[in-house]
């Protein structure tokens, strides 16, 4: 049982840890602290940063390391490299441990390719024809190299021969780990028989045979998982493989695979990667590090693979740059046309950088990961700390939306623009006002009437001026509401899609479906017009004297396209987004539905955290990371509570991450919206909800106003469902999602229960 | 430094003792997770609709202790808690208990290529052994006992072979086998004697589809021959329920997958959804019944066969939890826990009820029981959670119903698309209308009378009403008008009434369109506006340009086929005598509609012969009218006539066919000339 995995690592590990302690005749044992006791709290710059490491001198590292020769080291690292495969040795000088971009143990049963990938620095999927996964690495092809030396590191030209392809290694050793780099060009394809399909990094980068090394992977799927490093008895014979930002519209086909009664779609897509990292962690070595792509993210897939995946005994996790796919072209409408495997005519084109950040000692762990990525997110003013993190209740209103008539479509009002007045006076006589509302819905035709150009309500909610009048006057209260903008779709049923919306790469225009009856398909706009229809909707919103804007759509999709003839990349796509969100924001509040990094620093509030993660059948356990990362530095928002079965179990998770509680709320009864779009939204009334959101409201707040601008700093998942919360403020949340009462650290903590200590 | 040693010593003991418990453990795998598949339930019309997750994932068992599984084909979950799993790949039994903890291993030695597996309350052990050709029965220590080969009986069938794939067995002993290629239906065994056949049982019924039988009625002998018989399908799996029933579940059909058999193997349950590729059926402890499709989609029913949730899915690949790739069997655990076994991944997968769930099947127990009253508490809750579920809805209409509250008895019934309780809610409510206004009414009536009286008689004497009269006969007298109010004539003397048509011009084509314009209108208004009981359309579906279509073609189709049918027949008629006498002929659907939609808002079930009745007289009117106007307009005798009409059938028949036959082939041509064209420009592109 995983659970017993947890028991036995964590009493090894703690053996361990008294064991040296003994041994150093340090007398005052803590048992296990996750991480952070050593936190340091100079406030030197406008973020505080969580990991410090005490500058303590220490012994050179030896010339050679398992048959790498030293490069360079500095403080608190030392490099080595193998020229001939170009693999890489991370030597902490703290500890003495090490991390091998190759595993050197051989367990003698992988083959010559695997065994090629697993020590070669870069390895190659190569295009051949219409084969995208001819292999070419270090050991078994023949390569031409040229390394020269640098201060910081060390620069390799490689140049495969018989593939005619080339490119260019640079790994730099920096105070926290190292940064691996392609630039883009160096990317040479000299030949026409020959493409790059996609190129990995060090794809091996810590990698464990088996059950060799306690530890695990981290993952970014859903807030963050892990997965162990225990011997899986070959159980996967696959693993995690996702593409960074979701899969691109314009290639894949986003038809379901299966679907009930060849009509309904029954699966639920798994959670985009919304941060482009994963981790690996050696509990009993006590080394870790975090991955962070840095460049060419969207076109990357990470890659983790437990042992027994593939035939192979070793757990690894890496990161594969696309730089070309082959796509299907179908040649007529029909299903039963030919289809062409084309080959992307250009390759993609952008640096290709991976950091590594090393962790050890009490840092080496997701905890340690998460909030080592916040410090770099801060360093590199990729969030930006919120003033206004206090505890709010998300109530969000459905406005109107549309059902069939008899020619066209009827309104079907939901939610007014008085109803919620009157919610608020309400919630305000209870002493609730810490509420903070996106408006979906509101727009003259209803909720699915898209895109919004203008400042127009739909007549049977209220008009602009009512809709303004109530925004500034919650203002005065206390309470945010944004009006909801999805700034992707354009409903072709409403208004004219020919132009301005996306083609695929294939040339065909992208239609999304809904599996729904009255608006069967949406279309996306091309960020250009995006752009155009976004800045006339806000400057026509702010000159009314509001500002409150909510943005979907934009926020989690980015996807390759073409428009008029022209081909754009994803990194076109993402360059656009980000610079039409950073300019929304300086015009407007903005938060964002579950947005993508790049847009983290232009948002005053998280929409949509998931709390939990695609439920993978390898993923050993559940961990917070985004919330880790996230809490203290801007209000994230769960998804909502209205759907969610296990409420109980729900209301924990928003304790233990820090998140606040959303509902969507409408004044009419669900059962309304029967015949419309939102039908799956089967239980929303605010009669139904009253009694929840004022509980909520008072009993998070009562927890959140304890740490709300504190980070959390610990992250502990004990046996028997206890986990426990450390926030730099000093304040230890246990949580017990257990059914039996447990006792830590002198606390008792009830069953399904939660515990605050200051 | 004491204290860090006995801290280490009881540190050291914890690792010990964890090790000790993994080693014995099983690979249980319990999950805290979100389900990454949907659940769904049936609305009122049958279509599905999407509800809060009904289960969890909450564990998946891959290894039974250290014992790994290969292709294990069905497992029996008994009353106290022990899974006895086939493990076909190994051909054994193995007996865990319900966290995968092995408790015994037993049937090595004997087992060929065993199928089917069941357990009694005293822990023996049946299994299905195809290439053994037996059931193969083993006691509660797992020893070899007894086995049963093919019966020898005549009416088993001499030529026939014994391959036994699944196996139940009933309190007495008796044994209901599904066997492989035998499609008389499940064989029954009794163990006197060492195994007496006592018959077939459960034989599913053939299905001759109209199409089918023009097939082959078209087909040579030696087409017959070749082709696939009309065989009863073979039922795949089977369940039985405490009372002794049995269910069977069949693959390959569209209906009746799932069925519940009594003592005499009569159908006794008829549910709303079906799963075309049931694997396999379980009985619930609610008196609800579950299915599991090969793909994963995993059913329940309540008693009546009304679907409450599908949930589930296929995993390609994907590796999720709650996903299947191959399932095989589904039990139901005592504490409702669903246990779904997969074959390709050779692991057994645990569902667990959420909040909504449980309190759903509450209601459905109290509700089940004839305890409306109670059963509104919990049912509140769930329409709390979900105010759309279909099933919560129709239970709280019916229970208001017996409160006698019946306004609000009739929102439920509606949401519910409950027709018969809301027409008895309906008719308390009108009744109560009727007790509180028949005096009102009353009054209105004679009041109405009077005012008529009065006015007839101030007409009488100072001549109130002649200009009204003077302008109404103007009106009347308009051509347009006059033509129109043809069709009262024409329906009351469609022999004159096509005398008129065909030599007087007493219609003009400006008139019949007009009339066709009215009469779609009343088509539209009474299909999407009728009365809640009488309307055959979902509520809130519209499609009058589908609708406005179908009719005008229709119509043009009909008068296009007997036109051409007719000059070459020597009928008289010409093209518009034939379209205008056809319109006119509708002149009742024009006169009955006002009121027959009228009537469809005041009247429930109880009186539907007020609708009934006139819309029979109202279409064999139009259709005697039709008959006299084809005579009539063409100078046809009787016989002429009837001929005429069967070769308009004919000819419609024949142009469908051709305009099938131009759209197939069009949209070849179209997607060829596109398919050259994207191709030349991609050639010239690269």
């Amino acid at each position: 049982m995983a659970t017993d995995r947890i028991k036995k690592s964590m009493s090894i590990l703690l053996a361990s840890i008294l064991l040296i302690m003994t041994v150093l005749g340090c007398g005052d044992a803590t048992g296990i602290s996750s991480s952070g006791d050593s936190q340091n709290n100079s406030n030197v710059t406008s973020y505080k940063k969580a990991i410090v490491r005490d500058e303590a001198a220490t012994a050179p590292a030896s010339k050679e390391l398992n048959n790498h020769k030293l490069v360079t080291e500095n403080n608190n690292y030392a490099l080595y490299l193998n020229e001939d495969v170009l693999s890489i040795i991370v030597y902490d000088k703290h500890t003495g441990k090490y991390m091998e971009s190759s595993p050197s143990y051989d367990d003698g049963k992988v083959g010559d390719f695997i065994k090629g990938a697993m020590r070669s620095g870069v390895v190659l999927k190569m295009i051949y024809g219409i084969r995208n996964d001819m292999q070419a690495d270090l050991c078994n092809d023949k390569t031409d190299r040229k390394i020269t030396y640098t201060d910081d590191g060390f620069s390799a030209d490689i140049y495969w021969t018989k593939y005619k392809l080339g490119l260019t290694l640079e790994v730099k050793l920096l105070e926290d780990g190292i940064v691996a780099r392609v630039p883009d060009e160096s990317i040479r394809e000299d030949g026409n028989k020959y493409y790059f399909g996609s190129i990995s990094i060090y794809p091996y980068m810590g990698s464990t045979y088996l059950d060799s090394e306690d530890g695990y992977m981290f993952i970014p799927d859903g807030n963050g998982a892990l997965i162990y490093m225990d011997d899986k008895d070959g159980r996967f014979n696959s693993g995690y493989s996702s593409w960074v930002y979701g899969e691109d519209v314009g290639f894949d086909e986003s038809k379901p695979a299966t679907l009930l009664w060849d009509r309904y779609e029954v699966i639920n897509d798994a959670y985009k990667i919304l941060a482009p990292i994963y981790g690996m962690a050696h509990t009993d070595s006590e080394i870790a590090y975090l991955a962070i792509i840095e460049e060419g993210q969207e076109r990357a897939i990470i890659e983790a693979l437990p042992n027994g995946a593939g035939q192979i005994a070793y757990n690894r996790i890496c990161t594969w740059f696309t730089s070309r796919r082959i796509y299907s072209q179908p040649a007529g409408n029909s299903d039963s046309t030919e289809v062409f495997k084309v080959l992307e005519e250009d390759r993609s084109h952008s640096d290709l950088q991976i950091r590594f950040v090393f962790l050890s000692g009490d840092t080496a762990n997701y905890c340690g990961m998460a909030n080592a990525y916040r410090d770099y997110l801060f360093e590199q003013g990729d969030i930006v700390a919120c003033e206004d993190n206090t505890y709010r209740t998300r109530i969000d209103f459905l406005g109107a939306e549309s059902e069939k008539w008899v020619i066209g479509t009827k309104i079907v009002p939901m939610t007014t623009v008085e109803n919620i007045e009157s919610i608020y006076a309400e919630l305000k006589n209870q002493g609730i006002t810490d509420i903070f509302s996106v408006y979906k819905g509101w727009q003259k035709g209803g909720l699915y009437n898209l895109p919004i150009d203008d400042y127009k309500t739909e007549d049977e909610i209220g008009e602009a001026k009512d809709l303004t009048a109530l925004i500034k006057a919650a203002e005065a209260d206390g309470i945010k509401i944004y009006l909801y903008d999805d700034a992707l779709r354009i409903n072709p049923d409403e208004n004219n899609a020919t132009f301005n919306t996306i083609k695929r790469i294939n040339k065909i225009k992208y239609t999304e479906d809904t599996f729904k009856d009255v608006y069967e398909k949406f279309m996306f706009l091309t960020p250009a017009r995006t752009d155009e229809l976004l800045g006339k909707f806000v400057s026509k919103y702010t000159k009314d004297g509001v500002y409150n804007l909510a943005l979907g759509g934009i926020s989690n999709n980015v996807f390759s396209y073409t428009y008029n003839g022209k081909t754009y990349s994803r990194y076109d796509c993402a360059d656009n987004y980000a610079a039409i969100v950073s300019g929304a924001n300086a015009k407007t509040n903005l938060v964002l539905e579950q947005p993508f990094v790049y847009l983290w620093n232009s948002m005053d509030a998280f929409l949509d955290m998931p709390l939990y993660t695609s439920s993978y059948i390898y993923e050993d356990e559940f961990i917070p990371f985004l919330s880790i990362v996230l809490k203290g530095v801007v209000p994230v928002y769960t998804e909502y509570v209205n759907f969610e079965a296990n409420k109980q179990e729900f209301f924990l998770k928003m304790i233990e991450t820090g998140s606040y509680p959303s509902f969507y709320i409408t004044e009419e009864a669900s059962s309304d919206m029967i015949y419309t779009n939102s039908n799956d939204i089967y239980s929303s009334q605010y009669s139904v909800y009253e009694d929840t959101i004022k509980s909520y409201a008072s009993e998070l707040k009562a927890v959140n106003d304890k740490v709300s601008n504190a980070y959390i700093i610990g992250h502990e998942i004990g046996e028997n469902g206890l986990t426990v919360v450390t926030y730099d403020n000093g304040v230890k949340i246990y949580i017990n999602y257990g059914s039996a009462e447990i006792s830590a650290d002198g606390h008792t903590i009830a069953g399904m229960s939660y515990k605050v200590v200051e | 430094m004491k204290k860090t040693s006995k801290k280490l010593f009881i540190s050291l003991s914890a690792f010990l003792l964890a090790a000790v418990m993994f080693l014995s453990t099983a690979k249980q795998t319990e999950v805290q997770a979100d389900s990454p598949y949907r659940t769904y339930t049936v609305d009122g019309y049958g279509s599905v609709t999407e509800t809060q997750t009904a289960y969890l994932p909450y564990a998946t068992i891959t290894k039974i202790g250290e014992e790994a599984l290969v292709g294990p084909t069905d497992f029996t979950i008994t009353k106290d808690g022990y899974m006895y799993i086939l493990d076909s790949g190994n051909k054994r039994v193995v007996v865990s208990d319900m966290e995968g903890n092995l408790i015994k291993i037993f049937g090595q030695d004997t087992l060929v290529n065993p199928f089917g597996i069941y357990v009694t309350s005293d822990h023996t052990c049946y299994v299905a052994d195809r290439d053994a050709r037996s059931i193969q029965v083993f006691n509660a220590d797992g020893e070899f006992i007894n086995a049963y080969g093919k019966p020898n009986h005549p009416l088993y069938g001499e030529t026939l072979d014994f391959l036994p794939k699944k196996v139940v067995v009933n309190d007495s002993g008796t044994m209901y086998v599904i066997c492989e290629s035998n499609t008389n239906g499940i064989v029954q065994i009794s163990p006197v004697d060492g195994g007496t056949f006592l018959g077939y049982f459960g034989t599913n019924n053939t299905s001759a589809s109209l199409w089918r039988i023009i097939w082959r009625a078209i087909q040579t002998d030696a087409q017959r021959a070749k082709s696939q018989g009309n065989i009863p399908s073979t039922p795949d799996n089977m369940a039985i329920d405490d009372k002794g029933l049995i269910y069977t579940v069949t693959r390959g059909e569209q209906y009746d997958t799932l069925k519940r058999l009594n003592i005499a193997g009569t159908n006794m349950i008829e549910a709303d959804a079906y799963e075309p590729v049931p694997a396999a059926t379980a009985v619930g402890n609610h008196d609800n019944v579950f299915v599991a499709s090969t793909q994963g989609y995993i059913y329940e029913y309540n008693n009546d066969g009304e679907l409450l949730f599908v949930f589930g899915g296929l995993d390609n690949d994907q590796n999720r939890i709650g996903l299947s790739s191959k399932v095989e069997a589904i039990q139901i655990g005592m504490d409702d826990k669903i246990y779904v076994l997969d074959s390709d991944d050779a692991r057994i997968q645990v569902f667990e009820p959420t909040e909504f769930t449980q309190l759903l099947h509450e209601a459905l127990y109290l509700f089940s029981k004839g305890r409306y009253t109670e059963s509104k508490a919990p049912l509140t809750e769930v329409l709390e959670m979900n105010n759309l579920f279909d099933y919560a809805n129709m239970a709280m209409g019916k229970a208001l119903v017996q409160e006698e509250n019946y306004e609000e008895a009739i929102k439920y019934a509606k949401l519910a698309k409950d027709w018969d309780t809301y027409s008895d809610a309906f008719w308390e409510i009108r009744n109560e209308w009727l007790k509180d206004n028949l005096v009102t009414v009353i009054l209105v009536i004679v009041a109405l009378w009077i005012l008529k009286k009065l006015l007839e008689f101030f007409d009488e004497k100072y001549g109130i009403l002649e200009l009204p009269k003077e302008l109404l006969e103007k009106f009347g007298n308009l051509k347009l008008i006059k033509e129109m109010r043809y069709m009262f004539f024409f329906m009351r003397h469609p022999i004159d009434g096509c005398y008129g048509i065909k030599r007087e011009k007493k219609v003009s084509v400006l008139s019949a369109n007009v009339l066709l314009v009215i009469g779609i209108a009343f088509y539209i208004i009474n299909k999407y506006f009728c009365g809640f009981l009488f309307k055959d359309v979902r509520e809130g579906d519209f499609d009058i340009f589908s609708d406005m279509g179908l009719i005008i073609i229709a119509l043009l189709l009909v008068t296009g086929c007997n036109y051409l049918m007719c000059t070459i027949n020597e009928g008289e008629g010409k093209f518009k005598h034939i379209y205008c006498s056809l319109i006119y002929s509708f002149a009742p659907y024009l006169v009955f509609m006002p009121f027959i939609f009228a009537i469809s808002h005041v009247i429930t079930y109880n009186e539907s012969f007020f609708v009934t009745f006139p819309t029979l007289f109202m279409w064999a009117w139009i259709a005697l009218l039709v008959f006299i106007s084809i005579r009539e307009i063409n100078n046809y005798t009787i016989k002429e006539t009837v001929k005429i009409i069967g070769l308009t059938i004919f000819t419609i028949l024949i142009a469908l066919l051709l305009a099938f036959i131009i759209y197939v082939l069009g949209s070849q041509v179209i997607d060829f000339v596109q398919s050259i064209f994207r191709e030349a420009v991609y050639k010239i592109g690269n």
